[in-house]
């Protein structure tokens, strides 16, 4: 069941490409506000660089979350869907994971020009870049669709999502400044392994109270 | 409060506590010793530290009162998480007014990034969410099992903003209160003392609070 739901997620918005699109051009968008307000060195804007890009990444998984659930209260499509003899955890986690789909999408397409219009170098360790920005794509979407299913159909959502999300996920936003500041300066696992932890604890528990949550949130 | 102090327990523990709270502000004032270097900013902690304790036990019984909320589906359990999440975003606000009104003198600044005040600061702004929820969610019923929904995943979120806050600052100096307990008695009694009453001051406003949340829906269904 968990794999219908996921391929639904999936099929509408391969169909509309809404939510990676907006995600994309609201991404792009920061990252020339970044480089605007932003006219020094190169040595200070890459000391900057890593806070900046995880900035950017969790407005733009508010805009990808908000409008994921947005696509549920049209129609009053969520009603059918939480009717449906489902356990209603699966919906978190294809809501979780498609979310986490269309962040890495959006992510692997602005990657270059992040990196281009401020001006920094690309990180030695690309590989270990890559996997570690995956596993906080990860936290980052456990705790923002557990908190967009809970804004997502109550009156001024769009409001209540920002609110309640930044401060919840800022653990995994520190993580993320960490991590990526120390592999952009080449340190080696033993400097930034507590925060990947951190960040692998927030999967987990979050994974399990929003698959454990959603039961009781999703009720007509 | 009238209808609250007409019952004779209520009206017995309200004298009580507040006379143990003034007596508890008189033996801060008069009775404990003055620490050098810190004088006058260190009786502070006689409230901080009781105000934290407080806050955070608040939380924990907005937890508790989420899981019972779904569990048992009794409105009861509504009432009680709406109470301590109130009294506990009271504490809280206490706990970040004299934070920096201590740290002013001591540490030269009024805030910086020490990880127990920046978990509170961090569950303060959750709980401003958690109440913008209660006021603009919308449908009552469905508010209900969000801000319980929302009560769990704010404590479940504290041990891991705490652990990367004190991560993220390793350099800052904790409270004073991790060697409390090697304190001379002088300040360690009075220190628990004022601990007991707060919490004691906290069951009698709970109570209260309850009490208060359930007139009004009472008033509120037979309008």
């Amino acid at each position: 069941m968990f794999f219908i739901l996921l391929k639904k997620e999936l099929f509408v918005e391969f169909r509309s490409r809404e939510v990676t699109l907006s995600m994309l051009v609201f991404g792009l968008s920061i990252i020339l506000t970044f480089a605007f307000s932003s006219n020094v060195s190169p040595t200070i804007i890459a000391n900057y660089a890593p806070g900046m890009f995880w900035i950017m990444v969790l407005f733009v998984a508010v805009i990808g979350v908000h409008r994921s659930f947005s696509y549920e209260k049209e129609f009053d499509a969520f009603s059918m869907l939480i009717s449906a003899p489902i356990d209603r955890g699966f919906i978190f986690l294809s809501k979780w994971i498609s979310g986490f789909i269309f962040l890495t999408i959006m992510e692997a397409l602005i990657i270059i020009p992040f990196f281009k219009f401020l001006m920094i170098d690309f990180p030695s360790q690309p590989w270990i870049a890559i996997g570690t920005t995956m596993l906080i794509n990860c936290a980052i979407m456990a705790i923002a669709s557990l908190v967009s299913g809970i804004a997502m159909r109550a009156r001024l959502s769009e409001v209540l999502l920002p609110v309640l999300l930044f401060p919840l996920v800022s653990p995994v936003i520190i993580a993320a400044t960490k991590i990526s500041g120390s592999i952009m300066a080449g340190d080696p696992f033993s400097f930034w392994q507590i925060w990947l932890l951190i960040v692998l604890t927030v999967i987990v528990i979050f994974g399990l109270v929003g698959y454990t949550l959603f039961d009781f949130i999703a009720e007509e | 409060m009238k209808i609250f102090l007409n019952n004779k327990t209520n009206r017995t523990w309200f004298v009580l506590i507040i006379a143990m709270m003034l007596f508890n502000v008189w033996n801060v004032i008069v009775n404990t010793p003055m620490v050098p270097e810190q004088h006058w900013a260190q009786k502070i902690f006689y409230v901080h530290v009781p105000s934290a304790w407080v806050g955070f036990l608040s939380y924990f019984v907005v937890m508790v009162a989420g899981i019972m909320f779904f569990i048992k589906k009794d409105d009861h359990w509504d009432d009680v998480g709406l109470a301590a999440a109130e009294l506990g975003t009271v504490f809280m606000a206490l706990v970040l007014i004299t934070g920096p009104i201590w740290a002013t003198p001591i540490w030269g600044k009024p805030w910086i990034w020490e990880p127990r005040l920046t978990t509170t600061l961090i569950l303060f702004l959750i709980y401003i969410g958690y109440f913008m929820m209660r006021s603009f969610g919308g449908h009552v019923e469905r508010v209900k099992r969000y801000a319980a929904a929302l009560g769990i995943i704010a404590f479940v979120d504290v041990p891991i903003i705490f652990v990367s806050v004190k991560f993220w600052t390793p350099e800052i100096q904790s409270h004073p209160q991790v060697e409390m307990a090697q304190q001379p008695s002088g300040i360690l009694t009075p220190f628990l003392l004022s601990l007991g009453i707060f919490t004691l001051l906290y069951t009698l406003m709970l109570t209260y609070k309850i009490h208060v949340i359930r007139i009004k829906n009472n008033v509120g269904s037979n309008v």
